[in-house]
């Protein structure tokens, strides 16, 4: 029962996605934007910039994640379905492990395009054989952006000034997952081959995804209370 | 209505622990500054050291204080455990601007720059000064019931970032920098550790004082409103 | 002084002025907490001369 109704809300976020192509389009060009202004924030025309492979990448995804995320209910929310979702007898928990889906797949989706792009933009040395690794620590730091994301967003999403308050109560709690994100990825890149930092960077972002998905279980009642 | 009118409830705690944490700062302070020996190592500079960590344990406690708070509003939708939330979490944050403040000044004492990245306890408070900030940012832009949910809710995810933040850092650090200072506390000599557990209760007391005096101030001012508006209304 | 005295001075400069700040703080709202009690009895003592000898040209404010 509750898994048929999470794929329904899950398909039907997909479906809207697919219909109108708003929301990844448009997170997509957006991290683009984001690695261009990044290397011309730098000051230098290097071509090399392997030493910031890790950074100029999980910056780039958290941000494009804070976009993600605060799109993620805009539609209910403008078209008056969150009431009739609310009223509906789906319970909260599905509701938000729904939205959870949604954006991990989303961001897995700009992954796809922005961590082949970071390698042909800014790395010289070795890259392409360790880019499984980097996947793997993307999709569990996917996990954690998604847990966390639908928690915040959630509780911006009822505020004033909504789309100010997500970036400042979202953004330091993903300053653990972009740590662990660029150092797990900088355990890889460029001829780095060390595994035991790699594998404490993925632990810790597992230990972070289940410490929020702890908290989201225990709060998500209270998100949604009127 | 009476003439003379009950005490508000907390306004004798908030009294003797006043009284308290007043005694105990003074005595930490007379004791760092005129008894503690001089650190062999780091000199005077040391003597930094017992507020700066007592300060940041409270503000760790704190926060604690303001997760259970957060966990109770949620049961019982009582406003005071709001009160008891906001309170604790404005004066952890008082407290983790002071961490901050203190440990870029040893920074620039002992190392000569006023910001190390290196250090994980200066860069794990700052993540949590900005975790504490967004509270009142979340709490200013909603109402009434919504706010106090809200703001119970991210007083418990915000405290569930807390330890996170703590161990990223450290993860970080582990690989790329040896450790620069941790817990220095942990081998000193007890002529100096026991000035360190004055300073710890100190502060602890102070917390207490402060959150009481606040609390009490809370009441007061709804017991006003509440007047207030029954006098409109006569 | 030996070298650094002038740091520590500061910081616990900084961890006294910014408690008290808030102490100060949490006094002023108490002051305007007593401000308001002040007028509003004073409010209350305007209000049970004027039932005692009504005087209907006084307009209420």
């Amino acid at each position: 029962m509750r898994r048929r109704q999470l794929t329904a809300l899950v398909r039907k976020d997909l479906r809207l996605e697919l219909r109108t192509r708003e929301t990844i389009v448009a997170m997509v060009l957006f991290a683009i934007v984001m690695l261009a202004i990044l290397q011309f924030g730098f000051g230098t025309r290097d071509d090399d910039l392997t030493r910031f492979t890790g950074g100029l990448m999980w910056v780039t995804l958290a941000f494009t994640a804070v976009l993600g995320v605060g799109r993620s209910y805009v539609a209910e929310r403008e078209q008056r379905v969150l009431d009739g979702l609310l009223v509906s007898p789906v319970p909260r928990v599905v509701l938000l492990g729904a939205k959870a889906i949604a954006i991990f797949l989303y961001m897995t989706a700009v992954e796809i395009i922005v961590i082949p792009l970071v390698g042909i933009f800014f790395v010289k040395g070795p890259y392409w054989d360790s880019i499984g690794w980097i996947a793997i620590a993307a999709l569990l730091a996917n996990l954690c952006i998604a847990l966390s994301g639908t928690l915040f967003s959630g509780l911006a999403l009822f505020t004033r000034a909504r789309d100010l308050i997500l970036p400042v109560l979202f953004l330091p709690a993903l300053v653990p997952v972009v740590i662990a994100g660029a150092g797990a990825t900088h355990a890889v890149v460029g001829g780095a081959h060390d595994m035991s930092e790699w594998r404490g960077y993925c632990l810790f972002l597992a230990a972070y995804a289940i410490l929020f998905a702890l908290v989201s279980i225990a709060t998500y009642d209270a998100v949604f209370d009127d | 209505m009476t003439d003379s009118p009950a005490r508000i409830p907390g306004e004798r705690a908030a009294m003797i622990w006043g009284v308290l944490a007043t005694i105990l700062v003074v005595a930490a302070t007379i004791g760092v500054f005129l008894v503690a020996p001089e650190d062999a190592d780091q000199g005077v500079i040391q003597r930094i050291f017992y507020f700066h960590v007592a300060i940041a344990i409270t503000s760790l406690v704190a926060f604690a204080v303001s997760c259970v708070a957060g966990i109770l509003y949620l049961r019982t939708r009582n406003d005071r455990w709001d009160d008891v939330g906001e309170a604790s979490i404005r004066i952890g944050l008082l407290m983790s601007v002071l961490v901050v403040i203190t440990g870029s000044i040893w920074a620039k004492a002992s190392w000569g720059t006023w910001w190390v990245w290196s250090d994980p306890r200066l860069v794990t408070y700052l993540i949590v000064v900005l975790i504490y900030a967004a509270y009142f940012v979340l709490r200013s832009s909603a109402e009434d019931d919504r706010k106090m949910r809200y703001s119970a809710i991210y007083a418990i995810a915000g405290f569930a970032s807390v330890p996170l933040s703590f161990y990223s850092v450290r993860v970080a650090e582990s690989f790329v920098h040896p450790v620069v200072f941790t817990g220095s506390g942990a081998n000193m000599p007890d002529s100096m550790l026991i000035w360190f557990v004055v300073s710890q209760a100190a502060m602890l007391a102070l917390f207490i004082a402060l959150l009481e005096l606040d609390l009490v101030g809370r009441r007061s001012e709804r017991a006003l409103r509440r007047l207030a508006l029954r006098l409109e209304n006569a | 002084m030996s070298g650094g005295a002038q740091y520590v001075v500061a910081a616990y400069a900084v961890i006294w002025f910014l408690l008290l700040a808030y102490v100060v703080v949490l006094g002023a709202r108490s002051a305007r907490v007593g401000r308001q009690v002040e007028a509003i009895s004073r409010m209350l003592d305007r209000r049970e001369q004027k039932d005692a000898e009504p005087d209907p040209a006084e307009d209420r404010t």
